[in-house]
């Protein structure tokens, strides 16, 4: 599972698979999430993730018109491939460190104290309204902020467009 | 039960991808979904680091850092709306604005 949802997200060439692609890759996510033990966050995953910013993706992804976009693939010219390429080999270069040095000395780490599989939810909702009152406060105000952010910024005013929108919807 | 490294190595493996369509890709959705696949990776990170110490604390980052992405991705997106409604493209090879 891990593997094949990581394999989904590099396939996506053109808007829409690419975004149903992610849409697998991140209930794929969910499902380590679940396997992990965290279901609490596994359920707020599928629905704030798959579901709701998904759904935007897609309504963004069906309103604007990328016939024309979707026909070009991914172009990579020589110094973007050597810029790829380097920036492979320096993750690869981390993740290689970092599993090396997990072998060495997570070892010696507790193993996994007990967390058990049933009240998962529970303990995430005591900590979040006890440890983390105000940043869970702070996270409320900056959902309403951007609510109204988005409301405001894609409403659009009466600007004249410096370059003739190529969208003509006849009402006007 | 799964090694907490091959957690961190899918993780970084998901960054690298996300990245990649950050740095590479010129449509501005395609951006918008790399940045989306990095806040991804580092929630993965997040779980199985949380889960081998033994807590939940790393649970509760990841649900903020599932809420700034909400946002993000609300506000990000009614500016590709913007930007599409003002210069007809979405494509960051044509948006020179700030370039000149």
């Amino acid at each position: 599972m891990v593997a094949l949802c990581s394999l989904m997200v590099v396939v996506g060439r053109n808007p829409v698979a690419s975004i149903v692609f992610l849409i697998f890759s991140l209930v794929g996510v969910a499902g380590i999430f679940a396997l992990l033990g965290a279901d609490f966050l596994a359920a707020v995953q599928v629905i704030v993730y798959a579901g709701a910013i998904m759904v935007l993706f897609l309504f963004v992804v069906m309103m604007l018109r990328l016939e024309r976009e979707k026909r070009e693939a991914m172009r990579l010219t020589l110094p973007d491939r050597v810029a790829l390429g380097l920036t492979v080999a320096g993750f690869g270069f981390v993740a290689w460190k970092i599993v090396a040095g997990a072998k060495a000395g997570f070892e010696t780490a507790a193993p996994a104290a007990a967390t058990e599989v049933a009240g998962n939810t529970q303990l995430v909702g005591m900590k979040l309204f006890t440890t983390y009152l105000w940043p869970f406060e702070l996270a409320s105000v900056l959902i309403l902020l951007a609510l109204v952010a988005a409301v405001m910024i894609a409403r659009g005013d009466g600007k004249p467009a410096t370059r003739p929108v190529e969208v003509d919807d006849g009402s006007r | 039960m799964v090694p907490v490294e091959h957690l961190f190595a899918l993780a970084m493996f998901v960054f690298v991808c996300g990245l990649t369509g950050v740095l590479f890709r010129r449509n501005l959705i395609m951006v918008m979904m790399g940045l989306e696949l990095m806040l991804n990776a580092v929630n993965i990170a997040f779980v199985a680091a949380s889960r081998h110490v033994g807590g939940v604390d790393g649970q509760v980052m990841a649900f903020f850092v599932i809420t700034v992405a909400a946002c993000e991705a609300a506000v990000g997106l009614a500016m590709i709306i913007a930007i599409y409604r003002r210069y007809g493209t979405v494509d960051t090879e044509y948006l020179r604005v700030l370039r000149g």
